[in-house]
């Protein structure tokens, strides 16, 4: 028995009662945390189990090299070697990555374990950095600077070396399209002057990958169903520090669309009706942008016909022989899933409702792709939003789906200061404008903009503000209250107004605007002009005032047609003279306007027809009566691929006839450079005594091709263009007054080119305008500068 | 082109299905032929909705407004089959005007105001044991 | 060799600069007391930087975590108390930490119109808490704060069910409001919901299963404004609230209200 009592107490022992622990070969670590790590508690009978636990426990610190635990009678003892606890960690030599920066990238932590493997993997961290922002040269090494009582300090050094450039990009196996303009289809760009700036020189390996992906949607997209891009290398030469990059591709055959049908597995789909929706015609060069959006076309056609959970797949099948694709898009019956929920997440600043009322798709519904794609479309041109990231998770149910949109803000307040350098408009010259504008007011979703303008002879301020979603519709009203002061040599002139609007999309493309319009226009006219005394001619101090209300004290002043004066002669012209000494003129009136707008993008077109008309109706209360009509449209299209050369075509006209009453001269329409370049702001029209007076009809139709400037770099952003503009302005009440020439239509027309450079600091246009048929009293500038920049 | 737009929400009734379920077939059956239900409740016993709504949206800018509604209410006896399915449409419907009255909430609101919510921390003091 | 960078500092001096322990704690206390939550950080941090694992730092670290909470930075503040309770779980300020990381999340709870994820951060913290230290003083509060932060999950539903409701897409509101009477029982907002649900199931004609909800309203909450309003609603057009059988869901939701189950 005593065998089993002696193996008894043994096992006992093992597993005897710990009375106290003891803590042993710990420096800097005290005791007590060191019993506070692990749990086993005096007055517990320990198992190997539990100090196993302990160990692993101890161990998972990282504060420890060495742990052993080994238990006599009632004392447990934990020997330990604290490992070198790191202090601080400091980078040396960096200037292009900040501190803060790198270290987030390395493992390396005050406070932590000093590790020497850590450590290394430190260092291939810090080059995988330097490569990333195109350092690939960069030397980084490690040192360990100890400070007393087993702490360390880890000290980074980094030599950055200088910007790896990317040497040249070069295709080899494309004929279908030169270097040159597939170059510009991907991101990667050699370094040029301007690459400082830009930084899209930077090699990596991502985006060469994603690079490949662009060239093979370009060339699928221009009819090679067969492209394969055979290698994509990137070798870096050492000694001139920068990469050559060869993309080798085999085009294959370019195809074009053969015949193309619809059929169904669902019964009562009418598929004759849907082929209307397919954008892929036959005989057409193929393009897979095509298909796709003749997928979105017909799916939607057919949830909206009922059939919420259709599915249509392409199939496509080439003829080798004469190169073409035939499509069948098949339909038939997807997994019928309803939506049990959607998770709006990640908005801290937009309100749920702004971005819920985008889905036109409620919980509840059929899980439509083609809406939710909508949707997020919708929540990214709102451009509240970074990125629009729009998941599905499993339901609750087996056929439900939780929709998921994760949204990340962005600021969408912009403190705006503006410069400029204009020879258009009353105020040329230089003009700054400093602005305040949030397009997602206190995430409601609204528009306020808040600026001021100043040039110089010309001060502006503006209030504007829009609710997108006007009583829930998607109707958006606004309002906007303007103030501006313009002196021109001649008089000076106030206007202060304001409008209340409502626009409405029709359809996709066409927007119909409403809105009454207020406006005050008071003319400098009292202060009238000083003349000389007549009595006293060559007494420089005798000086007499020519007002309005008594234009000719001492009826010795005559106009320009021999007459005598009826107002101060701010211009030559009594018409305008009489006008401005009419005083303060109160425009009321009621506008609407439609718009349509197919364009592929609204900064800078290359596809697609944009065009205005509207009419305006003055006369409810306020001085002025008229009907002011007028209409304008461009069509843009892309003339050649290759050349990336853009034609445009636009045209305008316009009409204002009197309500009653004759048509005060102001309410003319007054027309020069903004119609026919070549000649100045108000070059054009009715004039009298040399000033224009302004006309009541205008037309104009003008011609342009703009295209990259060859031999320059096109990543430069330099345009060059050529045009040729006609116009006139025609039709006036003065017609038989004195002095007024050039009321009858006769018609006006300049050629000319331009230089467009969309600089990094605002867009600049410089146009120089040869007039080919102008009348003699026209006034002519053929050289016009418009330059805006907002940082 | 009209511009109308059609938007067939809620439960996709397929008239078809609603043959497989005579009264008297069971749950699970149901659940087969037309998938689980819009919302559930239960009276006696357990009640199944199928909700569908169709909306028209005549030009983009305009809210979408209800055209028709239908709800089938399948209701089921004690052994869970079905007793009788009732099919209730739009003209069922009332309309009146809702409570326009909300249950407080709180929260730092954005606007500038920003009612912040009562703060209770103050009294419980710091750690205990610290001071 | 080791020049530029922008805030290289002279690596020597570094190591010299330690003071003692007790004399930064005191010094802590004293900016904590002054009201210079930021120099009390600075001190705490450096405890815990030149004497690490040591007592002192055990107790500079819970430090920080309530300075910088009381400074404002929540995140400051939540890491600190995660770090404290990874190294000292059963230490007694372990409880407090644990509150440190629920009172940072409750602080930065949003109106109920946007992202309501720190009123469910702040639920699970609270509940942690409640759970793993049920007598401490902080557990009082924690379930004060924790029954807010559910009443402000519930808050969002009822709002978003609000938003269908106005646009009578019933299908959508019923189940945000039923959503609410299941998870949320326990908040102010199911009064609300169930006179919701009363509203939804009128407007489509389900005659039965408004009187059921306005009834459960009605045994739970008998003078509340909203089953004021929901029987004038049912009466105004003769029908009275009447309670489902007792083995239906609206019984069962009673069972759920007064916690009777």
């Amino acid at each position: 028995t005593s065998l089993t009592i002696q193996l008894a107490s043994t096992g006992v022992a093992a597993a005897a009662v710990v009375n106290r622990i003891a803590v042993r070969g710990n420096k800097r670590v005290d005791a007590d945390t060191v019993r506070g790590f692990i749990s086993i508690k005096p007055g517990q009978n320990v198992t190997d189990a539990d100090q196993d636990a302990a160990v692993r426990r101890l161990y998972s610190t990282g504060l420890f090299s060495n742990v052993r635990i080994s238990q006599s009678g009632g004392t447990l003892t934990i020997d330990v070697e604290e490992n070198q606890i790191v202090n601080q960690v400091l980078f040396q030599g960096n200037s292009k990555i900040k501190d803060q920066q790198l270290s987030a990238a390395v493992q390396t932590r005050p406070r932590g374990a000093y590790s020497q493997q850590v450590v290394d993997a430190d260092v291939e961290e810090i080059k995988k950095a330097y490569v990333s922002i195109g350092r690939s040269d960069a030397v980084v090494t490690a040192q360990t600077q100890p400070i007393g009582e087993g702490r360390v300090n880890v000290i980074y050094n980094i030599q950055e070396g200088d910007r790896t450039k990317i040497g040249s990009i070069s295709f080899v196996g494309n004929n279908a399209f030169s270097d040159a303009r597939l170059k510009q289809v991907i991101s990667l760009r050699e370094t040029g002057i301007l690459s400082f700036i830009q930084r899209d020189d930077v090699y990596d390996p991502d985006k060469l990958q994603s690079d490949e992906e662009t060239l093979r949607r370009f060339y699928y997209n221009h009819g090679y169903a067969d492209f394969r891009i055979l290698s994509a290398v990137a070798e870096l030469d050492p000694d001139q520090n920068s990469y050559f990059i060869t993309f080798t591709v085999d085009e294959g055959e370019r195809y074009a669309f053969g015949n193309v049908r619809i059929d169904s597995t669902i019964e009562g789909v009418d598929t004759e009706a849907l082929y209307s929706q397919l954008d892929t015609t036959p005989g057409e060069v193929y393009s897979a942008k095509d298909v796709e959006d003749s997928l979105v076309n017909v799916t939607n056609a057919l949830a909206n016909k009922g059939f919420a959970f259709a599915q249509v797949t392409p199939r496509g099948d080439r003829d080798f022989t004469n190169h073409t694709i035939a499509i069948d898009y098949v339909i038939d019956q997807g997994p019928r899933a309803y939506i049990e929920r959607i998770e709006i997440r990640g908005n801290t600043k937009t309100r749920d409702y702004v971005i819920r009322r985008e889905f036109d798709i409620s919980e509840g519904d059929a899980f439509n792709q083609v809406l939710i794609q909508r949707a997020k479309q919708r929540l990214e041109d709102l451009k509240y939003f970074t990125t629009v990231k729009i998941s599905t998770a499993p339901g609750s149910e087996p056929d439900r789906v939780i929709v998921i949109v994760d949204v990340n803000e962005k600021a969408t307040g912009e403190i705006s200061i503006g410069g400029g350098y204009t020879t258009s408009g009353d105020s040329s010259g230089p003009v700054a404008e400093v602005g305040i504008q949030e397009r997602n007011f206190l995430g409601r979703g609204q528009f306020i903009k808040v600026s001021a303008g100043v040039g110089t002879n010309s001060r502006s301020y503006q209030l504007s503000f829009t609710e997108p979603y006007f009583l829930g519709q998607r109707l958006a009203a606004g309002f906007d209250v303007y103030h501006t002061e313009t002196s021109t040599d001649d008089y000076d002139v106030k206007r202060t107004g304001g409008d209340v609007r409502l626009s409405a999309p029709i359809t996709e493309h066409l927007t119909a605007t409403i809105a009454y319009n207020y406006k005050q226009e008071s003319y400098g006219g009292d202060t009238g002009q000083t003349v000389e005394n007549p009595d006293y001619p060559t007494d420089p101090d005798q000086y007499i005032d020519s007002t309005c209300s008594n234009p000719d004290p001492k009826s010795n002043l005559f106009d320009e047609g021999g007459n005598p004066l009826t107002a101060p002669s701010f211009t030559d012209s009594p018409i305008i003279n009489e006008a401005i000494c009419a005083g303060d003129y109160r425009t009321s009136s009621a506008s609407y306007q439609f718009t349509y707008n197919t364009l592929d993008n609204n900064q800078d077109p290359r596809n697609g027809f944009v065009g205005s008309i509207g009419q305006e109706f003055a006369g409810i209360g306020g001085d002025a009566k008229y009907i002011k009509s007028t209409a304008k449209a461009s069509y843009f299209n892309l003339l050649s691929e290759e050349w990336d050369v853009v034609g445009q075509l636009s045209g305008g006209a316009g009409n204002v006839s009197a309500l009653g009453g004759d048509l005060r001269v102001f309410d003319n329409f007054f027309k020069g450079q903004d119609i026919v370049r070549g000649f100045d702001t108000r070059g054009i029209g009715p004039r009298q005594y040399g000033v224009a007076i302004g006309g009541e009809n205008y037309a104009n139709a003008s011609a342009e091709a703009t295209f990259p400037l060859p031999g320059i770099n096109r990543d430069l952003g330099f345009r060059g263009a050529v045009f040729a503009d006609a116009g006139s302005l025609w039709g006036s009440e003065f017609a038989n007054e004195a002095g007024v020439e050039g009321t009858d239509f006769s018609l006006r027309a300049s050629v000319g080119v331009g230089l467009i450079w969309a600089s990094p600091f605002g867009p600049l246009r410089v146009n120089y305008a040869h007039p080919l048929k102008k009348e003699e009293f026209d006034d002519t500038q053929e050289f016009s500068f418009g330059f805006s920049s907002r940082f | 082109c009209t511009t109308q737009e059609v938007l067939n929400q809620g439960y996709i009734v397929d008239p078809k299905s609603l043959e497989l379920v005579p009264p008297g077939s069971s749950k699970e059956q149901v659940l087969l032929a037309l998938g689980s239900p819009s919302t559930k409740a239960t009276f006696d016993n357990e009640v199944f909705y199928y909700i569908s709504q169709k909306r028209v949206r005549p030009v983009a800018f305009l809210q979408p407004h209800l055209v028709d509604q239908r709800v089938l209410a399948v209701y089921f006896n004690k052994d869970d089959r079905v007793e009788r399915i009732a099919d209730y449409g739009l003209k069922d419907g009332r309309v009146f005007d809702f409570i326009s009255r909300t249950t407080p909430t709180g929260g730092k609101d954005a606007s500038f105001l920003g009612q912040v919510l009562s703060d209770t921390v103050s009294d419980t003091g710091g750690p205990t044991s610290l001071f | 060799c080791m020049s530029g960078g922008d805030n290289d500092v002279d690596v020597l001096a570094l190591a010299a600069e330690t003071d003692p322990p007790d004399v930064l704690y005191n010094q802590g206390l004293a900016n904590l007391e002054g009201g210079r939550l930021g120099e009390a950080s600075k001190k705490f941090e450096a405890i815990d930087r030149q004497h690490p694992y040591t007592e002192w730092a055990r107790k500079a670290l819970i430090m920080q975590a309530f300075a910088s909470y009381r400074g404002g930075n929540y995140d400051d503040a939540e890491t600190a108390a995660k770090r404290y309770i990874a190294l000292y779980p059963d230490s007694d300020d372990a409880a407090y930490a644990e509150y440190i990381v629920g009172l940072s999340h409750y602080r930065q709870i949003p109106d109920v119109t946007r992202d309501q994820k720190q009123a469910a951060y702040t639920a699970t913290a609270m509940r942690a808490l409640m759970e793993r230290f049920p007598d401490t003083a902080y557990a009082e509060d924690a379930k004060s704060k924790l029954r807010i932060a559910r009443d402000q999950l519930a808050g969002k539903e009822m709002l978003v069910g609000r938003y269908y409701l106005e646009r009578r897409d019933y299908l959508a509101a019923i189940n945000r409001f039923k959503n609410v009477v299941d998870v949320y029982p326990d908040t102010r907002q199911v009064e609300e919901a169930l006179a919701r649900l009363t509203e939804s199931y009128y407007a489509m004609g389900l005659i039965r299963e408004a009187q059921a909800s306005a009834s459960v309203l009605g045994q739970n909450f008998p003078d509340s404004p909203w089953y004021h309003d929901s029987y004038t609603l049912l009466k105004g057009h003769g029908l009275e609230p009447r309670e489902g059988a007792s083995g239906s869901w609206f019984a069962e939701a009673t069972k759920k209200i007064t916690g009777a189950s």
